[in-house]
């Protein structure tokens, strides 16, 4: 499904999929784009498919739509096309390419059983040899040209590489840096990228070569920085006076800048930054070598590309760190939101207690006064569980372990769930498991660890037509030295596409009544002990939940504590 | 309402998926002298109000998702027609319902100020009451 990803704005996060053949995008709550944005217009921009492709097209608003930078009128937009408008930026993913059903078919993939191909591997290359395939060998002394073009093609092969191993900018500049020193004789060099508010060039890594006092300050020419920002060239400037393009600016001369490359790094869309290279040779060299050209056009032009691809690098490091910090903010809205319903509908219902209490306290009526402290209480175990899993979800902690009997933890729990059950006429089974041993586990951990989930049974199987029922087993099974506690219901069951989530944080199905961490807690807690939770469901029919921990036998009664 | 004779007991429909909001209420307008009918669910609450046909109903806007879709729509029609004023609990807004009445008290609210609310619409709704002056 093609869409547009907000990467910045206050939408930074929203993801809107172009269903329709038109959508609308503007401030108006009517379009399906609706973006939160007092410099867009209310009816700002459609996006019209045509075919397979869609287009762009600005509705007249004040303040324009731009694709990659440029304001337009109407665009076909590509994948990876970079949609503006006021100051939130957008980015276009196009529809897929129709997948193509006949290439399962076409490609199959063979066991070694199905033996019609008689293949044999009798050459393998790791990624680090890849690397070396480029190396100069025997015949590069008797042709310089092929020489220099495989050590060039060397460097691009470790650039990519290079690229392809990191996603922090700084140490993927400074291993494009060392990558040009290794392969050009520069005396310094220097990336600058550019960077808000102001969009100005900030260093980023500085190099100098051993030998070269390192305390040198690079100090580059504006007047090259803005031939080459603004051209979005790269300029190589063998020899600074002879160069009439620079004779205005005194610079070089002042600074005797005798070779210097510099070149734009240019991405998809912008250019992101700038890599300087200089070096300077002293004058008995020149006479002694006849001038000074250790910079060649070939160094520019292979400067040109490996910046291209540092460039491509930095492009897409940043948009995957925004995307990962507006996925965050995403989570964390939505952890905010539901939240907050949640401990609003605690409140809700301590003013109601309250408002009880003072009415019955007004009209001295003790059955009044009492109902409503019935439910403040209630609410303040609310808050308490709320807080207690929120406390156990929020931080790694070890299990509190103690000798203790599961029937009797889960008995507890069955005992307090009564209540609830029958509010909800719901048959709640007990079955405990016999002979059950004392184990090592963390009781209390484990109480809540079966309290959620058994609630949520009772939740389910009030939700269901026929009588409602909840049964509850424990069972040790002593050969696989594991306990396991099965919840089980016949409420609604639990669709497949939510099975998925259903361990998520802040992921509720029970709307207003849950806080979406009982599951995530529950899983915790088992997981703390070393055991997992086995989700079983059919929809229509029920759910099956099953504890499983580890059975850890006390060590001093581990003789006498089966029985 | 002190000093008013009324002919037959006035009613309210509660519909909440709160038991606690059902129960506060419940309690607040029986000692008022009010009958009051409760439902958990949209589906039932609607039959409810069939049925009985009360002066005022309370409705809950976040009930669990198991009724009709258009549950607010409904109860309205159902208001609309009984001359019972609808009051809508919830944090939502007039717009987005669509309803060209009722009445919106949003979450979280407080009970005192919200069942004064409901004692002064029952006053001046359907029964055009034999005031003293």
């Amino acid at each position: 499904m093609p869409s547009l990803f907000v990467i910045r704005g206050n939408d930074q996060g929203s993801r809107f999929e172009l269903e329709d053949t038109a959508a609308r995008l503007g401030r108006d709550s009517s379009g399906a784009i609706q973006v939160h944005d007092t410099e867009v217009s209310r009816q700002h921009a459609e996006i019209r498919r045509i075919g397979h492709d869609y287009t762009i097209i600005d509705l007249g608003s004040s303040n324009g739509t731009f694709v990659n930078g440029k304001r337009i009128e109407q665009h076909r937009l590509c994948s990876g096309d970079q949609v503006q408008v006021g100051s939130t930026l957008m980015l276009y993913t196009g529809p897929s390419d129709e997948p193509d059903e006949g290439l399962q078919q076409a490609i199959r993939i063979a066991t070694s059983q199905q033996v019609d191909d008689r293949s044999q591997i009798i050459h393998s290359v790791t990624e680090e040899e890849g690397s070396r395939i480029f190396d100069p060998g025997a015949d590069s002394l008797q042709n310089p040209w092929l020489a220099r073009a495989r050590s060039n093609l060397q460097v691009m092969y470790r650039t990519a590489l290079a690229v392809s191993h990191t996603l922090d900018i700084d140490r993927l500049l400074q291993r494009i840096m060392e990558l040009i020193f290794e392969w050009v004789d520069a005396d310094r060099g220097c990336i600058m990228l550019v960077e808000p508010p102001n969009d100005e060039l900030v260093p980023k890594v500085r190099r100098t070569r051993d030998g070269i006092r390192g305390d040198d300050r690079i100090t580059i020419s504006k007047t090259i920085l803005d031939y080459v920002t603004e051209r979005n060239e790269g300029v190589l400037t063998s020899d600074a006076r002879q160069d009439e393009r620079w004779d205005s600016a005194a610079s070089i001369v002042q600074m005797r800048v005798r070779e210097a490359i510099c070149v734009p790094m240019r991405g998809r869309y912008d250019m992101v930054g700038v890599i300087y290279i200089d070096t300077s040779t002293p004058p008995q060299e020149i006479i002694r070598q006849g001038g000074a050209n250790k910079f060649t056009e070939d160094h520019l032009k292979l400067m040109v590309a490996i910046a291209h691809q540092a460039a491509l690098a930095v492009e897409d490091t940043r948009y995957y760190s925004a995307m990962v910090q507006a996925e965050r903010l995403a989570a964390i809205g939505q952890t905010v939101a539901t939240l907050s319903h949640h401990i609003k509908n605690i409140l809700q219902g301590i003013r109601g207690g309250s408002y009880l209490i003072e009415l019955g306290l007004s009209e001295h009526d003790e059955t009044v006064v009492d109902k409503g402290w019935k439910i403040v209480e209630k609410n303040q175990s609310k808050i308490s569980s709320l807080v207690m899993d929120m406390l156990t979800f929020s931080k790694e902690r070890e299990p509190d372990l103690a000798v203790a009997n599961i029937n009797q933890v889960a008995g507890d729990v069955i005992e307090l769930m009564q209540v609830r059950a029958d509010e909800m006429q719901v048959d709640l089974h007990w079955e405990p498991g016999d002979p059950m041993p004392d184990l090592v586990f963390d009781p209390e951990g484990l109480h809540r660890a079966v309290l959620n989930v058994a609630t949520n049974a009772i939740d389910a199987a009030g939700e269901s037509s026929p009588p409602g029922r909840v049964a509850v087993r424990s069972r040790y099974a002593a050969d696989k030295a594991v306990v396991r506690i099965t919840v089980e219901d016949n409420g609604p069951g639990i669709p497949p596409d939510q099975i998925d989530h259903l361990f998520s944080p802040f992921v509720s199905s029970k709307k207003s009544r849950g806080t979406g961490l009982g599951l995530p807690v529950s899983q915790k807690i088992l997981n703390e002990h070393g055991g997992r939770i086995l989700v079983d469901s059919t929809p229509g029919r029920g759910s099956r939940f099953v504890l499983e921990l580890p059975a850890v036998i006390p060590q001093a009664k581990s003789q006498t504590s089966t029985h | 309402m002190e000093g008013v004779i009324l002919d037959r007991q006035r009613s309210v429909l509660i519909v909440d998926h709160s038991e606690e909001t059902c129960e506060v209420l419940q309690t607040a307008l029986q000692r008022r002298g009010l009958q009051t009918f409760v439902a958990s669910r949209a589906r039932a609450g609607l039959e409810l109000a069939r049925r009985h046909h009360p002066d005022l109903i309370v409705l809950d806007l976040e009930l669990d998702p198991a009724g009709p879709e258009d549950v607010t729509a409904h109860f309205f029609e159902q208001s609309q027609a009984d001359h019972a004023p609808l009051v809508m609990l919830g944090s939502v807004r007039r717009e987005e319902t669509g309803l060209a009445g009722g009445e919106f008290v949003p979450k979280p609210y407080h009970y005192a100020p919200l069942v004064r609310r409901i004692e002064e619409l029952l006053d001046t709704s359907s029964y055009p009451l034999a005031r003293a002056d």
